[in-house]
C-alpha cells in the first residue's frame, strides 16, 4: 500500500510534480502512465525517499519508507537499471545489497536464477545490455521478497520474452497480495498488465480509475478524414463538445460528431473529402485523450486552425 | 513460470553490522581498490629498499638518530600512499555517483548515515591494515640493509613501534578525509582534484606566498596543513613546527572531521 498526500516537487522554478494525492491498492497492478516527463519517475524517487518531496508526504505500508526496519523487505524498487556500479560482478552487486538486511548467498543465488542471469552474474556489470542491466535491477528489488514492488519503465530494453516475464512477473506477485506500482509511458504494455490505472500529466493526475472504467469513458468515436480544404472544414465543424486535431497537413481527427454529420456539413459546404473513417477508440487513443490537455502541442495546433480559417 | 518468490526472508532486517558488511563486500570487489593498495605495499617496499640501499652514512651517528633514520626509511612510503588512497577515498563514494549505484546505496539503507559511516569505517581499518603492512614491510626490508652499514635501530625503543602505527593511522585517516570530499563533491574529476590539492598542492603553495612574500601568516600555517601535520605524526624530528605529536594527532583529526560531517549532512539533505 502506497499512500500520497498533497505530494509536490519543485526544480527550482520547474515544479516537476504538483500537489498529487493517491493510494496504490494491494492485491493488483497499478499503472503508472505518463509522457516522458511528466513526474513519474520523481514520484516514484520520493516514495523510496530519494528525492525529498518540496510539500506533501508519502508513506508506504502506513510509514514513511526510511522509517521502516526492513526498507527493502517493504519496497522493492527498479529506479533506473543503470543505478548499479560498473565495475562490480552482477553476483557482488546482489550480495552488497542484501548484506545490509543480513540477507544471505542462497536468496541471491535465487533472484539470480528467477531473473535468469546465472550465465553472466559473474560478470562485471559494466559489460551488460540494457535488456539484462533491466534483469539485474528487478533482481535486485526482489531481494527483500517486498510486500511492495516498484518498478519504474521495466519493459525497457527487453526483448519480447522479457516484455513477457516482467508482465507474468507483476501478475503473479499481485495475485500473491502484494502491491505493484508500475510506470510507462506506453499504455498499450499498460492495458495488458495493469488492473488499474494512475495517469499523470505535467505533475498532476488526470485519471485516476480502474483500466476498463478508462475504456468505457472514451469510447466516443473518432473521425478521421482527409480533405484538400481541411482547414476550412475545420472551423465549418467547431463546436462545444468537438476535439478537432490535426495529425498532418490536409489530415484531422475529430471527436465528438459521427461521421454522416460531417460527411453532411461538407458536402453543404462544397468541401470535398478524400476520407472519411469512423475509428473505435482504443485504450491508446484513451489515453491520448486523457493527456492531451496535458500536451502543448495540442493546444497551439487547433488554434492555428482556427486563425487561419478565420482568415 | 514458477513460484516468483520460494525463499522467504522473514528475519531480514537492516542492521549496522549488516550495513558494514555490505560496504565490505563493495570496498573489495572493485579492481580500483586491490590494485591501489596493492600499488601502496609495492611502492613503500620498493621506496625503503631504494632509500636504505643507497644512502651512506659517514661518522659517529648517535642511537637515538640511527632509530630515526630506520623510522624514516620505513615509513617513506606513506608520503607516496597518501596520495594513492586520496584517490581511492574519493572514488570509493564518487564511483557510486558516476555509476548511479548510490541511489541503490541509499535505497537499501535510506537514513544514509549509517551507510556513510560504514563506508568511512571499512575504509577506514582497510587502509589502516595496509598501512600497517607497507610500514612493517619496509622496516623489515630497510633495516637489515642499513644495518650492514652501522645504522640500527633500537628494537627495545617502543616509541618506533608507535611511530609505525601513527604513519599507517595517518595515511587511514587521509582516506576517510578523501571519501568526505568525494561525499561533498560528488564527482571523481573534482573530488581528486581537491584531495590531492589538499595533500600535495596546498604545502606548496603556501610555501611559495610564504618564500616570496615573506608572509609571516602563511609561515605560521604551514605546519597545520593536512599533510605537513600528518608527517609531523610520526616523525619527530622532521619539523620546528613546535607542535607535539599528539597536537599534530589533532590537527589531522580536526580536517578528517570537517570533511566528514560536511559530507555527511549534505548527503542527508540533498537529493540522490
Amino acid at each position: 500500500m502506497i499512500q500520497a498526500e498533497g505530494l509536490l516537487k519543485r526544480y527550482g522554478s520547474k515544479t516537476a510534480v504538483n500537489d498529487i494525492s493517491f493510494t496504490v491498492k494491494p492485491g493488483m497492478v497499478t499503472g503508472f502512465l505518463g509522457p516522458n516527463g511528466a513526474g513519474k519517475s520523481t514520484t516514484m524517487r520520493m516514495i523510496v525517499g530519494l528525492d525529498r518531496p518540496s510539500a506533501g508526504s508519502v508513506t508506504v505500508n502506513g510509514k514513511p519508507y526510511a522509517e521502516h526496519a526492513a526498507p527493502l523487505r517493504e519496497v522493492g524498487a527498479l529506479l533506473d537499471a543503470k543505478a548499479i556500479h560498473t565495475g562490480r560482478s552482477a553476483y557482488n552487486h546482489l550480495l552488497a545489497m542484501g548484506a545490509t538486511h543480513g540477507i544471505g548467498k542462497a536468496r541471491v543465488n535465487e533472484v539470480i536464477g528467477l531473473t535468469g542471469l546465472e550465465s553472466v552474474a559473474g560478470k562485471r556489470v559494466g559489460g551488460f545490455s540494457l535488456g539484462m542491466g533491466q534483469r539485474l535491477g528487478i533482481a535486485a528489488a526482489l531481494l527483500g521478497d517486498p510486500a511492495t514492488l516498484i518498478l519504474d519503465e521495466p519493459v525497457n530494453g527487453l526483448d519480447p520474452e522479457g516484455v513477457m516475464w516482467v508482465r507474468q512477473l507483476a501478475r503473479h506477485l499481485a495475485g500473491e497480495g502484494r502491491t505493484i506500482f508500475l510506470s510507462s509511458h506506453l499504455m498499450s504494455e499498460m492495458a495488458l498488465t495493469a488492473d488499474h490505472l494512475i495517469v499523470l500529466g505535467r505533475g498532476r493526475i488526470i485519471a485516476d480509475a480502474p483500466v476498463a472504467e478508462i475504456l468505457a469513458s472514451s469510447t466516443r468515436t473518432a473521425v478521421k478524414l482527409r480533405s484538400p480544404r481541411a482547414d476550412q472544414l475545420a472551423a465549418l465543424l467547431q463546436g462545444a463538445d468537438v476535439t478537432i486535431t490535426t495529425t498532418e497537413p490536409g489530415a484531422l481527427t475529430i471527436t465528438g460528431l459521427t461521421a454522416p454529420v460531417i460527411g453532411d456539413a461538407a458536402a453543404q459546404a462544397g468541401i470535398p473529402l478524400h476520407e472519411l473513417t469512423p475509428v473505435g477508440a482504443s485504450l491508446e487513443e484513451a489515453y491520448m485523450d486523457l493527456t492531451q490537455d496535458d500536451v502543448e502541442y495540442h493546444a497551439g495546433s487547433t488554434a492555428t486552425i482556427t486563425e487561419e480559417a478565420a482568415r | 513460470m514458477t513460484a516468483a518468490i520460494a525463499t522467504a526472508v522473514p528475519n531480514a532486517r537492516l542492521s549496522a553490522p549488516g550495513i558494514v558488511r555490505s560496504e565490505w563486500i563493495k570496498l573489495r570487489s572493485v579492481r580500483s581498490t586491490v590494485w591501489s593498495y596493492a600499488i601502496i605495499v609495492a611502492v613503500s617496499l620498493g621506496i625503503a629498499l631504494l632509500i636504505a640501499a643507497t644512502s651512506t652514512f659517514g661518522g659517529d651517528i648517535p642511537a637515538e638518530s640511527q632509530t630515526s633514520i630506520v623510522l624514516q626509511a620505513s615509513t617513506f612510503g606513506i608520503y607516496f600512499g597518501q596520495l594513492v588512497v586520496g584517490v581511492l577515498g574519493v572514488l570509493v563514494i564518487s564511483g557510486e555517483y558516476s555509476t548511479g549505484m548510490i541511489r541503490s546505496t541509499l535505497t537499501a539503507v535510506p537514513k544514509r548515515i549509517p551507510a556513510l559511516l560504514a563506508k568511512a569505517l571499512v575504509l577506514f581499518v582497510t587502509t589502516f591494515v595496509v598501512g600497517l603492512v607497507s610500514v612493517l614491510g619496509s622496516f623489515l626490508v630497510a633495516a637489515p640493509i642499513l644495518a650492514g652499514q652501522g645504522i640500527e635501530a633500537d628494537l627495545s625503543d617502543g616509541s618506533l613501534y608507535g611511530n609505525m602505527a601513527l604513519a599507517a593511522l595517518y595515511l587511514a585517516l587521509v582516506a576517510v578525509f578523501s571519501l568526505g570530499l568525494g561525499t561533498v563533491l560528488r564527482s571523481s574529476a573534482g573530488g581528486i582534484a581537491a584531495a590531492l590539492g589538499t595533500i600535495l598542492l596546498l604545502p606548496t603553495i603556501l610555501q611559495l606566498i610564504a618564500g616570496l612574500t615573506q608572509a609571516k601568516w602563511a609561515a605560521d600555517l604551514m605546519p597545520y596543513l593536512l599533510s605537513n601535520a600528518g608527517t609531523g605524526m610520526y616523525t619527530e624530528s622532521f619539523d620546528g613546527s613546535g607542535l607535539e605529536q599528539w597536537q599534530n594527532v589533532l590537527v589531522v583529526l580536526v580536517w578528517v572531521g570537517v570533511s566528514v560531517v560536511l559530507g555527511a549532512v549534505l548527503l542527508k539533505r540533498r537529493d540522490a
